[in-house]
């Protein structure tokens, strides 16, 4: 029996017929093939007598046309680095995977076109739950290097949506006195199906980096269920909030940006431009073995669960309510608890302890309760109004550049928008 | 003229009610303003091979924004492609399988769930979900057998509410409702053979008692082609009864063209039909990658109980309730749960109780343009069973109560003394009439007030006398 590679044209006979179709993918058990009725279906090997190859696969040459570049428009670049927004059918396992070139990007938007003359690099593909602070670094380093090779009016990051909210802290955090848009965007249905929302954010990042003079660290995704308008989020202050919405991104303890009408082209600002640097940009870089935990606080909790991170830099604790964990014994069931602040005390030694809260909406405060008062005595800090993502990269960041002096201080200092002194009244919707 | 050499097959579409395929949502249709609406844009995409298909690119080019209505106590996030499709509704699937083993097909060993590009609006997705099941069976018709190519079960799409030159609304109450599908080869003789083909597929989706009723619950496509040219695919034959006709006029049709190009008509009110959009082809169809594929095992497929056919079951209505046949099959057509009625109304005749329920309405329907309801039936077969009206006060009684009066039940029920000291004043003023003639006289009276056969019983007793 001949050994079919996948997209062959095949005639496969079994004990009661013969049938002719393109192979897809050849598992144990089965050989799923693709009918001229354009069906797949799976044939189970051992009912299989003879497979003769009709034709062998060959894929169709993708035509790359050149783009020309118009004069009167600006230059954007659009770097790569995986997710669902770059996502084609894998043939070989049947799943979605990242794979493509950013010409087909182009290909597939062609839209940009019309806008800005694009560039694109490919810097990584990556689904974004495996990122890592190498790769912040190495997608910090890509931004700096077409900085300065390009000269782009802004730059798009294509990015997986799982953890672009932690890409975007850790690159406004890295990326010191930016003075041009990096704009993060990401698609929550793949861009193979009609319905995908990767065109509309791409399409609407472009226009925004075009049309105004924001600088900075941004999120370009959905701004609702509709195909209507696309928010630009702080890159500091925003969460995925939802497993599957389009809308899953949400400002946290603050506002969107900007809005982008897709149809009508009108952007709404909601925030003033700020000044831009005077000095260059300069990358500080988190350092790779730097090590940062999160410990999420919750009922019925031991203290081994503290005494784990005893090797780690720094450990964010999300506790509850105002910033709340678990130290004092009420009755005897409660006893245990005691234990968790003596752990906390040894691990503070050679750690630095921040805490945030699950609440995701609010500020920390460890002033209203007494064992909060305690843990703030024994060198714990509050995260004020940050998401818990941004304070565990905020930290990372901090331990990677400066003195732990020094870190106690800025960890409350607001350095790139990631810290609103006053609480935004308007945030809980 | 020459010969004609043509070939018919048939596709026929049932909607199943048993859920929505791929969300927990129930499958109802709605009337109702929606909650809400989302309104969308889709773009093509390419399919497995990287080929954009032409059904797709037609569509793209005339495109539009498109509104979907929805409701927040009957669709989800599923339906709106907010978020991935849940498993396969096991139920459908199920229903199926019982088809391909009663169609005599084979059953795909492991089956794959496949997004069929659709970029009409009418799939959020931008697809339409559809499953290859059963291939290769047959059915016994009056003129041989006639093969079942596949037995596939898809998503039904989104409902078209209006559409305008900028936007096409739809109703996401249909989207998502499974749709067993069954495609015949081009067995059929003649244009009568197509409806019988028709009708006893039919016969054998319904046997599962798991399809829905109501407009567009059916839906039957022709394939049609003469003299070895290219295939014409006609959609959206509602009535099977119009099934002869519309192949006649398409191979008249076909007949007088000298180039065939295939392509996908609809069908007109007059039964002819017109250019819809050009054939999909195989570039249409990419894997579902939100679902992993299903083995279909041989275990499983030991598990599938075959359902009772209706044809057996009406035969076997007849007997147990002694009905007639139009009556039964009447019943089988409605889902009327005659067994449980008859147990109900113990002391009711089965043939009057589905009469009653089936018939009656119809007929009040017709001479007064009054709908009557289910609740009303039930009640007013309950005073019968209860013996508190006599029989001929029932269609009285079931106007009557559209009238949402307090019913009166002694206005339909006259004493034996105060009926028979009646007939006996009628039959002393209308002296010599014949037993038909005073039967007339007093029925008039007592048309729903009393029981017709008393009368005649008490009519006789006094003429004898005379």
């Amino acid at each position: 029996m001949s050994n079919p590679n996948t997209g062959d044209t095949v005639k496969i006979t079994t004990s009661s017929e013969t049938i002719k179709g393109k192979i897809m993918l050849s598992t144990d058990k089965n050989i799923i093939i693709k009918l001229d009725s354009g069906y797949n279906i799976g044939i189970k090997k051992q009912k299989i007598k003879s497979i003769i190859i009709e034709k062998g696969y060959q894929p169709k040459k993708q035509k790359t046309k050149k783009i020309p570049i118009k004069k009167d428009l600006p230059t954007i670049s659009i770097l790569h680095t995986g997710g669902t927004i770059a996502s084609k059918i894998d043939y070989e396992t049947g799943a979605v995977i990242a794979k493509f070139t950013p010409e087909e990007l182009i290909g597939m938007v062609p839209e940009l076109k019309d806008i800005a003359n694009i560039k694109c690099k490919f810097v990584a593909n990556i689904q974004s739950e495996s990122m890592r602070f190498p790769h912040y670094n190495l997608i910090a380093k890509a931004i700096e290097k077409e900085i300065k090779e390009t000269k782009p009016k802004g730059i798009i990051i294509t990015h997986g949506t799982d953890t672009l909210h932690y890409t975007s802290a850790a690159l406004s955090f890295i990326l010191e006195n930016l003075s041009i848009p990096i704009i993060l965007v990401g698609a929550q249905r793949s861009s193979d199906r009609g319905s995908s929302d990767s065109h509309m954010n791409l399409i609407c990042a472009t226009k925004f980096i075009k049309e105004t003079d924001f600088h900075g660290v941004a999120i370009c995704m959905h701004n609702s269920m509709n195909d209507d308008k696309c928010a630009i989020l702080p890159g500091t202050k925003t969460r995925k909030m939802h497993t599957s919405r389009r809308d899953a991104f949400k400002p946290i303890n603050s506002e969107k940006i900007a809005l982008i009408n897709y149809d009508s082209d009108k952007i709404e600002m909601f925030e003033k431009t700020k000044p831009k640097p005077k000095e260059n940009l300069k990358l500080k870089l988190i350092k790779e073995d730097i090590k940062v935990g999160i410990l999420k606080s919750h009922t019925n909790i031991y203290p081994e669960n503290i005494k784990h991170f005893k090797n780690y830099d720094g450990l964010i604790i999300e506790g509850t309510g105002l910033g709340h964990f678990q130290t004092k014994s009420f009755d005897k069931i409660s006893e245990i608890e005691e234990k968790n602040k003596k752990e906390l005390e040894k691990l503070l030694k050679d750690t630095i302890i921040l805490l945030s809260s699950q609440c995701i909406f609010g500020r920390v405060n460890l002033n209203v309760y007494t064992p909060q008062r305690e843990l703030k005595e024994i060198g714990v800090m509050g995260t004020e109004d940050m998401t818990t993502e941004t304070a565990f990269i905020k930290l990372a960041w901090l331990l990677s550049n400066y003195k732990k002096e020094e870190i106690r201080k800025l960890v409350t200092q607001n350095l790139r928008g990631e810290i609103i002194k006053c609480s935004n009244t308007n945030s809980l919707k | 003229m020459e010969k004609i050499d043509s070939k018919i097959g048939l596709e026929v579409h049932y909607q199943l009610d048993v859920g929505k395929l791929f969300c927990n949502c129930p499958s109802i249709l709605r009337e109702e303003n929606p909650d809400f609406i989302i309104k969308r844009k889709l773009k093509t995409s390419a399919g497995e091979l990287g080929e954009i298909d032409e059904t797709a690119l037609y569509e793209f080019k005339k495109q539009k924004e498109f509104w979907y209505e929805t409701y927040n106590d009957s669709n989800c996030l599923v339906e709106l492609d907010e978020e991935p499709p849940h498993s396969i509704n096991e139920k459908a699937l199920d229903v199926v399988l019982q088809l391909c083993l009663l169609l005599n097909t084979q059953i795909v060993d492991q089956i794959q769930i496949m997004r069929k590009t659709v970029i009409d609006g009418s799939n959020t997705s931008g697809f339409q979900r559809t499953i290859l099941i059963g291939r290769n069976g047959f059915i016994e018709t009056s003129k041989g057998k006639v093969k079942i190519a596949t037995i596939c079960l898809e998503e039904d799409a989104a409902r078209k509410i209006q559409e305008t030159p900028s936007y096409i609304i739809y109703r996401l109450d249909r989207l998502g409702i499974p749709l067993i599908e069954i495609t015949t080869h081009p067995d059929i003789k003649t244009p009568e053979h197509g409806k019988e083909v028709a009708q006893l597929i039919g016969m054998y989706v319904k046997s599962t008692g798991k399809t829905r009723g109501g407009i567009g619950s059916i839906r039957q496509d022709l394939n049609i082609s003469i003299n070895n040219k290219p295939r014409i695919e006609i959609k959206g034959v509602q009535d099977l009864r119009t099934i002869p006709r519309i192949i006649e006029n398409e191979i008249k049709r076909q007949s007088n063209l000298k180039e065939i190009k295939s392509e996908v008509r609809k069908v007109n009110i007059d039964l002819t039909t017109d250019y819809l959009r050009p054939m999909p082809g195989a570039a249409r169809m990419y894997p579902e990658t939100d679902i992993p594929s299903i083995n279909i095992t041989q275990e499983k497929i030991n598990l599938i109980k075959l359902p009772e056919l209706l044809t057996e079951k009406a035969i076997r209505l007849e007997k147990d309730f002694n009905l007639n046949s139009e009556i039964s099959n009447l019943v089988i057509k409605e889902k009327l749960d005659i067994i449980s009625l008859t147990k109900k109304f113990s002391n009711i005749e089965p043939s009057l109780i589905a009469t009653t329920y089936l018939l009656t309405p119809k007929e009040i329907k017709k001479r007064f343009g009054i709908n009557i309801k289910t609740k009303d039936i039930e009640e007013t077969l309950s005073y019968y069973n209860d013996k508190k009206i006599p029989k001929d006060a029932i269609q009285k009684i079931l106007i009557e109560r559209t009238q949402n009066k307090k019913i009166d039940l002694n206005k339909y029920k006259t004493s034996s003394s105060e009926l028979e000291r009646d007939i006996r004043k009628i039959i002393q003023k209308h002296k010599d009439l014949t037993f038909q003639a005073y039967m007339g006289l007093i029925m008039k009276k007592y048309r729903g007030k009393a029981n017709g056969q008393e009368i005649a019983e008490i009519l006789k007793r006094y003429i004898k006398q005379i």
